[in-house]
Formats: structure tokens, sequence, C-alpha cells
């Protein structure tokens, strides 16, 4: 298997925070965190599989000038609009989420769709509104909440596709991503 | 199973039928290659990540910081609970019980609004965890930089409304 930078990175940062865990909370804290990392992984896992072949499956459905015609560069208000919807509607976790975002980015959507449909997803997805906010936080607030929150993906979207005029922020072809 | 999960897979078989009926098995194939590659990628770096954040979650003073963001506290306080709420370690599981403990402990409605919006978009487990791996730090640098309004605005937007209808019940 090939080891990239950004897997060195990783190792990087769990032996640093690792470190730091152990000289503060001794060895239990330790044995406690790798431990609550193995359960999450496979509570993560088929939910993972579910994201990566969605991910897959769409990119065979939809084709690249569709995506590009309804959320690229040019798709104007009406793609932020479509993107954050699009978010808002996704089901499941980071791990369901963020392939399905690769996959566009191959499609040809751009970076201010990009930003609208992870936006609108984080802060609009019904799943976790359902499941976490409501029971914990209460109906009132949840629906303050959401109502604040409503504008703020196309807002995203738009401050991205101003972003973007800056090579720091301007995202390289998904093609030419070596890994 | 839990119902998200039968969410998530279900949506997988109506794709996987709809890809088969336009273009048979061989859409099938492209389709699980190319979520193959990915899952490759992740391999190594997922479990290592997922180490991390269980880490963090020792490690962030979470309760000390109640204090800034109350009732009274402001823009100031809004901002602040944004930063929190991108603070707050781990999944809904673990940040929204957390999210309670600053409720009870008097933290204001529109700064509970940053908070929660600010875990949300911040989210450093989950930019971690899942958005570096899968779409790079450019990514994740433009994302930043797009949404870094966004927690306050939603704080403003709600202590607006919270000034017209009145305070707002908790549980």
């Amino acid at each position: 298997m090939k080891i990239a930078r950004t897997d060195i990175v990783f190792a990087a940062l769990a032996a640093i925070t690792g470190g730091i865990t152990y000289a503060r909370f001794g060895g239990g804290a330790v044995w406690e965190s790798v431990e609550r990392a193995g359960t999450l992984l496979l509570v993560v896992l088929p939910q993972l599989a579910a994201g990566l072949l969605i991910g897959g499956l769409v990119t065979r459905l939809v084709s690249r000038e569709k995506v590009a015609r309804w959320l690229g560069g040019s798709s104007g208000m009406t793609g932020l609009l479509l993107a954050s919807l699009a978010g808002l509607l996704t089901p499941g976790g980071p791990f369901t989420s963020f392939p399905m975002v690769y996959a566009l980015w191959i499609a040809g959507a751009d970076a201010g769709a990009l930003i609208a449909f992870i936006s609108a997803w984080s802060l609009l997805g019904f799943n976790r509104l359902i499941v976490w906010e409501l029971p914990l936080l209460g109906v009132e607030f949840t629906m303050l909440r959401f109502v604040v929150c409503l504008p703020l993906p196309v807002i995203a979207g738009l401050i991205a596709r101003r972003l973007g005029r800056w090579s720091a922020f301007r995202l390289d072809d998904p093609a030419g991503r070596a890994e | 199973m839990n119902g998200p999960l039968i969410l998530v897979w279900l949506a997988v078989i109506v794709l996987a039928v709809m890809v088969w009926r336009r273009e048979g098995v061989v859409g099938l194939k492209e389709g699980g290659v190319s979520a193959l590659g990915i899952a490759k990628t992740l391999s190594l770096r997922l479990p290592l990540a997922l180490l991390t954040a269980s880490f963090l979650i020792h490690i962030i003073p979470v309760e000390q910081m109640t204090r800034l963001i109350g009732p009274t506290s402001g823009l100031a306080g809004i901002i602040t609970a944004a930063l929190v709420g991108g603070l707050l370690p781990g999944g809904p599981m673990t940040s929204f019980p957390i999210a309670i403990v600053f409720m009870h402990a008097g933290a204001g409605v529109p700064q509970m609004v940053a908070l929660v919006a600010g875990w949300s978009v911040f989210a450093m487990h989950r930019m971690l965890a899942y958005e570096a791996p899968i779409m790079g730090w450019k990514f994740i640098a433009l994302r930043m930089g797009s949404s870094l309004i966004l927690p306050v605005l939603a704080g403003l937007f709600a202590e607006g409304i919270v000034a017209v209808v009145g305070e707002i019940a908790l549980p």
C-alpha cells in the first residue's frame, strides 16, 4: 500500500494528541481513546461503505455536462439554490456526504455549489436535526436555529465564488489530485 | 440497524437499480471501482483520524468556557460561542450532550444558536476525520474562508428574532 504525505500528517496528529493525553491523563485515558476510536470505526464503516457506493453510482447516473450545467461555474443563483436543496436532503453522516461532494466535484460542480451543498448538509440536514437536536435541545430552539440558518448556505456559496478568484482558495482539478 | 443507516442503504439500492437499468452490469462495476478507489485512500488515514479525534475529547477543556457566553455577552459572546462550537469534540452523540451542559450552565439563546451553528460548520473533528482525507486541505481552506461568518450571522439573526418574539422556551 502506498503511503501518501497526508497519511504521515495523520499519523503525526495521532501521535501528538496521544502523547498529550498520556502525559496529562495517563495510560488508562489513552486505552479508553483507542477503544472509543475502534468502536467508532465499526459504527461508521457500514455508513461509509454506503456513502462511497452512492458517490460511485451517482457519477454513473449524472453526466458531466449535466452537473456542469446545473451546478457549474455559470449556474448562477439557481445552481447555489439547487446545491443547497440537495445538501439539505442528503441523509447520513460525514462518511456519506463527503464522498458525494467528491463525486459532484469530479462531475464538474463549481466551488460555490460544493460549498453551498456541504454547508446546507451540515447546517440544515434533517437527519441530525430529528435524531439529536430536537430531542435534546427542544422544538422552539431547534426551529429558531433552523430558520436563522436557512439563508446561510447560499451566502457561503456566493463567498466561495468570490474567494475562488485568489489562487490560495482556488481548487485544483480533482482529476489531477495525485494520491 | 438504525433508521439513518437503513435510509442510506435504501438509497444505494435505488441508485444501483437505476444504474443497472441504464448501463447494465458494466455500470455497476465502474461505480464499484470508483468507490473502491476512495476506500483504499481512506484505509490508513481514517482509523488514524478517528484516533486523533478521541484523544481530543480528553484534551479540550469544555466546561471552563461557559462563563464567556451568557445572555448579556452580545456579539463578543456570539463570536466566542461559534469558536467554542467549532472546538466541541466528537459527532452529534458527544457534542449535543455537551451543548446541553452549556445551556443549563446559563448560556444565552443567540449564543447557543451560534454554538450549534459553529459546531455544524467548523466541526474540527469532522474536518480531521473525513473532510481532509476525502477533499484535501485546499478545499478546507476554501470552505473555512467561505463559512467563517456563518455562525456569527446565525447568532445575530437569532438575537433579532428573540428581540421580536421574546424569550425562547428551553427544555
